[in-house]
Formats: C-alpha cells, structure tokens, sequence
C-alpha cells in the first residue's frame, strides 16, 4: 500500500497553448500520472501530452471498473494520433480541472454501456487535431509543407529529403500554435484501423494481478482516521439516538458521530477498531411505517397490478384486445424478477478531507462530476474550493454512477473533524443493506394463435418498481408519469427497441414502486424483459409446436440485426442438428444499448432435475464497431459471470422493512468451476450508430439457460433465482 | 420539522442592514406529477410572500412551481426602529401562514 | 447540450448600448416560453449584461434542490435601488422560478432561494431598477444524472 505525499505535487505547465493553460497533475500512486516535477510537459491539447522523451499520456474522462474503457478509448484517440502505443499511459483530468476549463472533456458519466458509443467522436477528433499541430510544428521548423510530411508510431518524416524528427523534439512548438477546427477534421476509415480495433492488452492488468493496484479501500493519506457507517437498515427510517459512551472508550475509537437524519458513524485509528465499536454501539431507530414491509407483501401489490385497469404503454401495434378475443388459442403465463444487489468486490468506500478554504474526496466513482457535485452539496464550499480525485474500481456496475450516498456521508463526516483525513469504508453488511436495487417486477404474457398456430397478438404486461421515479423524477414528469426505461429491450424505438414485429402488440406497465431505493443494475431492465419475452416467445412457439428459432425468424424480417447475431448463436451451436445425448439448447436475443446481442447454450440436467451444468455457451454480438475485440470477449464472459450468477444463485428478500441478505453466504456469486466456456462471436456490422459492451449481452444467458432446461425437463421455469427451485449450477 | 421557521437578529444598530430568512412547511406541488396510477396531482403552491416591518412593506415574492418543497427565502432590510417584523404566506387551496419576531435597534 | 455555446451566441448578436455594457438579446438562447415570460416582465425593453451576479453551482446530481443567489450591484437609495428581482429556467416545466420586490429599504439587493432543475440548463436572472433599466446574469447548471440515463425522451 502506498501513501500520498500531499505536498509533493506535480505541475504539469503548458508553453502557452491556445486551448490550454495551467495543467495540475497530482501525482497518485495509482498507475496514472508519470509527471516529473521540474519539466515543461506540453499538453497538444486536452487530451493529448507529450513529453520530450516521446512518452504520450492520453487523458481519459471515463472511469476504469474492470470494463476496459480507458484502454479503448486511448486506442481512438492513438488510432488517430499516430503515436507509438508501447509509450502510451493514461491519465484522469479532475472534475474541478473539467469545470475550470468549461468542460471541454465533456462528460465524465461511465454507464449505461456508453464510454465509448457516446465519446469516440471527439476523443478520435481529439487526436487527430494533435497529430496535425505536431506535424504543423515539424512542417514549420523545417519550412517545408506540411502536406509533404508523413508520421507513423510518433516519428515525423520528410520524404524529399530524408529528414526525421518525434513528437517529444516539437511537442513544444505543437502546443503553441492554434488547433484545427475539430469539425472540419476528416477521420479515419474504422476499415484502415491498426491500433484501435485490435486487440491491444488492456492498461492495468499486471496491477490488478500483482496487488500493486491501489483502490479506494486500500488508500492511506498521511494523518488519516478511519470510519465506519451504519444507516437506518430500514429504507425511509431515522436516527433518534446512540449512546456513544458505551462504546468511546474501545480501543481506538476517536468519536461516534451523527451523519445527517439516518446515520452514525465510528471514527477510529483502524478501519477494524471502528467497525467493532459500530458492532458494540447501542442505537435507537425510528423505523416508521415501512417495517410493516416484506416481500410478500410486495408480491401480493405486484400481482394485483398484473390485471389493474390503468398502465402506462410503453409499445403499441394494432388491437391486441381484438386479436386476444378472436383467437383460436391464447397462452398466458406470469413471471417474476427479484429484487438484486449489485454486490461489488469493493465495499462503498470514499476518503474525505474538509477545511473551511478546500474539501478534497478521493473516490471509486462511475461518474467524478456527480461525485463532485455531492461534495459541493455536502460542504456547502464553492466549486474552486472543491476537488475530487478518481480511483479506479473494485467494480461499479451502476451502483457508483448515480448514487454518491458515500461520498455525502465521507464529507459530512469530515465536517466535524476539519483537516483530517477521513476514509470511510462500509462493511460488506452494510453494502448489502444500503444497495440501490435491481427493481422489483411480475409480467403476465398473452399471446392469442389462429387455428394455423399463427401468432395474432401478444400482450405483456408489466407491474412493478420504476427505477426513474425515485431516481430521475423530471424524466418521468416529462413522460406523462411513464417511465420509460421500464420498456428497455421492448420498446418501440431507440436503443432499446423490441426485435420483433407483431400484428398486434400492447406493451404496458402498470407502476407500483415500493419504498426499497431502486438502481441502475447492470443491463437495468433488460435483465428480466429479455426473460419475459424470450422465455415466452418459446412458450408460444411450443403451444403452435414450432422450433424456436424458426417460430422466431417469423417476426424479424424487419429486424435484420437481430436476425443476424441470432442465426449466428444457432450456427455456433449447431442449432439444425441434434444435440449430443443428454444436452439441451435453448436461446435467445435482444437489442439494448444500440447492440445487438444473442446467446445459445447447451446443457444437461441430472435426473432429479437438480442438477444444471452449462457446457456450451455462445454468444453473438454486434455492437457496429469492435474498438478492442479481446476487450469485448472478456466483457461478454464477464456479463455471463454476473447474469447467471444472478440467474442460479441471487435474490434480495425484504422482511420487517429492510433487506435480509447482508453478505455472500446468502447472496452468492458463482465459482470459477461453475462458470462454462463462452464462445463468442464479434461481428460489428458499422453503420451510423456505435453500440455498447458492457450490458448489452448480459440479458440472454438466462433466458437461454431456462428454455435449454424447459426442453431437458418439461418443465418451465418463471421465476428466479433458480435456488428457490432446488436448482444448482455444477 | 416545525411548520414555520424566521430568523430575525434579536438587535441591531440602526441603519445597519440586517438578513432575514423565513421557511414554512409546505410540500409546493408543482401541478406537473402524477400518481403511479397516472392521475394528475393537482397543482398546490405557496404563491405569495410578504414581509412587513412595524406595517410597512419591506419585501415581498411570487412563488412558482420551480421553487422546492418547504421553500426557504432569504433577504435583507435596514434596521429603522423597534418593532414587528411580520411574515405572511398565502398560496392555493386556502393556504395562510403567519408568523411574527420582534426586532430591537439599538 | 453546451450552454456556454449559447452564451457566446448571447453576446455576440449583441450590439453597444450607451454606457459600454453590451445589449443582450434573449431570443437565441431560450424557447418561446422563456423569452414570451422576459417580455412580460420588461415589456420588450433591453436587457443588459452586468451588475447582476447570480449564483449557483456549476453541477448537481439530481437537480431537486438548488439554492440559488441573486446580488445586484446597487446602492440602494431611495433614487438608486432595485426594484425587483426575476429568475427563470429554459427546461423546467415552466419557465418562472421567482420574482422579487425589493426597494430602498433593502439595503442589499440579494435574495436566496431554492429551486428545482428539471435537467441541464441555464437559469437567468433579470433584475429591474428603478431607473426602469433592466440587467441580467445567467448560470450553466449541469444535472450530472441526465448524462446517466441520456435521451430518453
């Protein structure tokens, strides 16, 4: 573990850029900043600094959790660049440093799948208008046209005469001269990509192997106290009372504080000495009404709203009440998705400093300005007197973007114990306690067939928790009262948009939003809709006694991309012909994102029907263009990891008005063992449009694992998690 | 928290410029949300603030549907003399709120 | 989405008014409704940058709960005060925030208050004088969660 020399700071001076100015690096020790103190070190431009030794450090505003982002996005900006990538690292600018100079790396947000979808248009551009004031640079040091110069892996040449030069020997006199317009910059063909595109080994890999990765938890400053937090466990409860003198005398206790309405703290010289004086502390809760909660009688509301009158429409072809009463058959069946806990490796954890003139947080956060801007709120200080250092995460996965709970209570602590150091780290109990949840949902699915089996109407019917309601209430203001993030996976356009058509289709939602605090879960919504739909589209396609995939190909002439990455999972697992004895398929597709995803899988089952092993899974996506291929492989397996984890094994229960699984014996994530061989298939088809990685996938492993093990058993499976059937994962 | 709450210096030196802050409960609706079951919830604002010293108006706001639940004002006024600093809301739906502190100027 | 563009777009469609402060014409930078309420408040008279300072901070999460500040450079005398302070959004659902009466009794032209943001936007002040002159300032607020969940609607 290493420490913060907070003194010892690294100012990185531009020669006067025009888009520049003062650059402040603090040099951490978290593989980031290689600033040496005494050098002038041009910055090209925002996202571009090159030293005199060559070395290129690219400035990322996404954060780094495991995604493999900020190599993806180095590799854009590098593609265009033309420096040498083997001199390349990578550098996060501060949310403060982004407000002084008007935002110009734009935004700092690292969800909803977007790091790279949303930005490679002005990273790329980025690059590309430092390439051209380096070779401006060389072109006027050596008086000739700049239109006579070619660079490749940092090293300018003049062909008539044979000169050369690199980017470190005119880094300075690139800085000095006005950049291009960024609009007018053409940028390369993604078809001639020789770095982004490729495979390029991810940045902090042999860190994170080795230990040497410093994380939020495993931060020290010098003088730094260590705290620990219990909220009221139940959601919408207060704090009335402790009684701090049982515990102020423990060993190294240093104070027991109130932390707004709802917490209390223990500060200590140990993270262990404070969390066993949390333990010992006697404290009075007001737990108020929502102890009478409990996840039946969530169910019970949930179920009711199934067939309530009123619902928000979230997709809507034809008359599907027509085609449900002409029908020569209908199917119905209702399903259900628990609530979920992000459960991260890394406990909530932010590290606070206060004075009255400077509040400094170091933290693991998906989003530096949403932190920041719970700092300004928290410390009541202006914003040049507020800074935020990110570190990169033991996993985010929406828990760390849109809710910075742990960075308000790191302050508000610090508050009361102005110029110390404060790092406060939740226990894992307290992680699961305070989570911000997977939304709670049941959907009834109709669907009506004519007398040839043909499907004439399909209704699904939601009823359950709206994540925007609680979390982004002007979207849902704006919407009549919809939220219309419930229809991630069906909806009727976007990103989100259903990859089928229908004669007839009501998709709708009837709301009903318990007090648990919902979240951004990775995949948000499309983890139980692609349950939902993929699970009954094989329902349907067993009453009008088709072969899935056929009976699916029947609804996606207009959905060629979706038919793509689908037909490619069948091949991959060899749809058309019999399975090897005893194995079973199943599969399923989805677009989320701007992606295109699909999955087929093969599994036995044991004859108690207890017993699931996964032995083949392949995976298709096509996210219209592949920035890392290796990156996007590990991303479809590791959504595999989280979605069937989450499939086999997870589920948050209510009782007495809180969360009843409060660490991995009762929330448990899959072992290595378990987890089969993901074969994946990458095929960006281009097009106006960049899809995501880090969710999309996630959403069709299970619905592919459950319809493989409705063909292995007969039986079908509609809720989850699979352990409250007896079913395991070996 | 309490239904009205106004801060008012207990004294003041004449002429000096003294702040004021008053805030009252009010839940301030801005008539745009709706129920889960999609009913429009009518619209219930404070809609008037008014501040009187020893009678005379010394400052007064109209309130809109932006302004938060339980809405906080702050503004200031010159110490003239002794006397009573009165504070009226008035708002949909009936709404009257009163409330007085007493200011010495010294 | 970057409102600093509008800003610059503010000032430079702006001409000279007497007294070197530059003319401020609205209408590039808020919908009709915005500009439809300014009118009703200046009955179309100009509207300068300058002796206003409002303030509020740069980012906020949710945009819920905003305070805001509003300082008017005025001497406030009995010839010479501010008469009355507005504020107003682009993105709310509509556009008025507040409108303050002050007068000389004032001693100080400054009001706090707290707002709700419906998303990222520039929120206006325009204060009135009692020399029947107008002046303004605006503020860039970013709701640091819009960018979470993008365009939705």
């Amino acid at each position: 573990m290493e420490t913060i020399n907070m003194n010892r700071r690294s100012f990185l001076v531009t020669s006067a850029a025009a888009g520049g100015g003062l650059v402040l690096g603090l040099q951490i020790p978290f593989g980031m900043t290689t600033a040496q103190a005494a050098e002038t070190v041009p910055e090209i431009n925002a996202w571009v600094v090159i030293k005199a030794d060559d070395s290129v450090v690219i400035r990322v505003a996404r954060s780094e959790m495991g995604q493999g982002t900020i190599t993806g996005l180095a590799q854009l900006v590098v593609e265009e660049l033309e420096c040498d990538w083997s001199k390349v690292s990578t550098e996060y600018p501060t949310p403060g440093e982004n407000l002084k100079r008007n935002r110009v790396w734009q935004s700092f947000s690292t969800g909803g799948s977007r790091g790279i979808r949303t930005s490679h248009d002005y990273v790329r551009r980025g690059g590309a208008a430092a390439r051209m004031m380096l070779l401006q640079a060389a072109a006027d040091q050596w008086k000739v046209p700049v239109n006579q110069l070619s660079v490749s892996r940092g090293v300018i040449t003049h062909g008539a005469s044979g000169r050369k030069v690199t980017y470190g020997k005119v880094a300075a006199a690139a800085a000095k001269l006005t950049p291009p317009d960024a609009k007018a910059i053409k940028l390369k063909d993604p078809k001639k990509w020789k770095v982004a595109g490729k495979p390029m080994k991810r940045f902090g890999t042999v860190d994170k192997v080795t230990g040497r990765q410093v994380y939020g938890a495993d931060l020290k400053l010098p003088g730094m106290v260590n705290a620990t937090i219990m909220e009221c466990p139940v959601f919408g409860g207060k704090l009335k009372a402790f009684d701090a003198a049982k515990v102020s005398g423990m060993k190294g206790v240093k104070q027991v504080l109130r932390v707004g309405d709802t917490a209390v703290a223990v500060v200590a010289d140990t993270w262990w000495h404070a969390k066993k004086a949390l333990d010992g502390l006697p404290v009075d809760w007001d737990y108020g009404d929502n102890v009478k909660v409990s996840s039946a009688s969530i169910a019970d509301v949930l179920k009711a709203g199934l067939d309530a009158p009123q619902a928000f429409v979230g997709n809507k072809t034809g008359d599907v009440q027509s085609a449900l009463k002409g029908a020569a058959k209908t199917v119905d069946a209702v399903y259900s998705y628990p609530y979920q806990n992000h459960a991260p490796m890394e406990p909530m954890n932010a590290t606070a400093r206060y004075t009255p003139d400077k509040c400094e947080v170091w933290v693991p956060t998906q989003d530096g300005e949403s932190s920041f801007a719970a700092v300004l709120a928290a410390s009541g200080l202006p914003a040049d007197k507020c800074e935020v250092y990110k570190i990169d995460l033991g996993g985010g996965f929406g828990r760390r973007g849109a809710f910075q709970d742990y960075v308000k209570q790191a302050v508000l602590i610090a508050k009361q114990m102005p110029g110390t150091p404060v790092k406060l780290l939740w226990t894992r109990e307290e992680d699961m306690r305070q989570g911000r949840y997977h939304p709670v949902m049941q959907c009834k699915l109709t669907g009506s067939l004519d007398s040839a089996n043909n499907l004439t109407g399909l209704h699904m019917r939601l009823s359950g928790q709206s994540i925007l309601a609680s979390v982004r209430p002007a979207v849902v203001e704006k919407a009549g009262g919809k939220d219309p993030l419930t229809f991630q996976g069906v909806a009727q356009s976007g990103e989100h948009s259903i990859g089928y058509s229908f004669p007839n289709l009501l998709i709708d939602h009837a709301m009903r939003n318990p007090h648990v605090p919902p979240g951004f879960w990775r995949g948000v919504n499309i983890n139980q809709n692609a349950i939902f739909i993929e699970c009954f589209m094989d329902e349907l396609a067993h009453a009008a006694g088709q072969d899935p995939l056929e009976f699916r190909r029947k609804f996606m002439a207009d959905h060629p991309r979706n038919l793509g990455v689908l037909n490619a999972v069948a091949k991959g697992i060899g749809w058309t012909k019999p399975a090897p004895k005893g194995r079973y398929r199943g599969l399923a597709q989805m677009k989320a994102f701007d992606s295109f995803v699909a999955a087929a899988c093969e599994i036995s089952v044991d004859s108690t029907g207890n017993k699931v092993k996964i032995h083949r899974i392949v995976a298709a996506t096509d996210p219209g263009y592949a920035v890392n291929p290796a990156q996007i492989e590990r991303q479809i397996a590791g959504s595999f990891v989280y979605g069937l984890s989450a499939l086999f094994m997870q589920e948050c229960t209510v009782k007495d008005g809180r969360i009843e699984q409060d660490n991995f014996h009762t929330y448990n994530s899959m072992r290595i063992a378990q987890m089969p061989r993901v074969e994946s298939i990458i095929m960006p088809t281009g097009g106006k449009v960049w899809g995501g990685i880090g969710e999309p996938t996630i959403c069709v492993a299970a619905p592919a694992v459950l319809n493989a093990y409705f063909k292995a058993t007969g039986k079908r499976i509609r809720t989850v998690p699979l352990k409250n059937h007896g079913i395991e994962l070996v | 928290m309490a239904d009205v709450m106004v801060s008012v210096p207990a004294q003041a030196r004449r002429g000096e410029i003294i702040e004021i802050k008053a805030l009252v409960r009010h839940p301030m609706e801005n008539g745009f949300r709706h129920t889960q079951t999609g009913e429009r919830i009518p619209r219930n604002i404070i809609t008037n603030f008014v501040c009187r010293y020893d009678g005379v108006e010394i400052f007064r706001a109209t309130l809109h549907p932006s302004i938060t639940a339980n809405p906080m004002l702050v503004f200031s006024t010159v110490a003239t003399a002794s006397g009573r600093i009165e504070f009226s809301w008035t708002g949909d739906n009936g709404f009257v709120v009163t409330q007085a502190a007493s200011l010495r100027v010294i | 989405m970057n409102s600093f563009d509008r800003r610059r777009d503010f000032l430079k469609t702006a001409g000279l008014a007497a007294g070197g402060a530059a003319l401020v014409l609205p209408a590039l930078a808020s919908p009709e409704d915005m500009r439809a309420a300014l009118t009703k408040i200046t009955g179309g008279a100009d509207v300068r940058r300058g002796r206003v300072k409002l303030q509020l901070p740069p980012l906020v999460e949710n945009g819920n709960s905003v305070e805001f500040s509003v300082t008017v450079d005025s001497p406030m005398t009995e010839t010479d005060y501010v008469k009355a302070i507005h504020v107003f959004t682009e993105k709310n659902p509509q556009p008025y925030v507040i409108n303050a009466y002050l007068g000389p009794r004032a001693g100080r032209a400054r009001i706090t208050s707290r707002t709700r943001l419906a998303d990222t936007q520039t929120v206006h002040a325009v204060a009135e004088l009692s020399n029947g002159t107008f002046w303004t300032d605006s503020v860039s607020v970013v709701v640091t969660l819009s960018a979470c969940i993008g365009d939705l609607i």
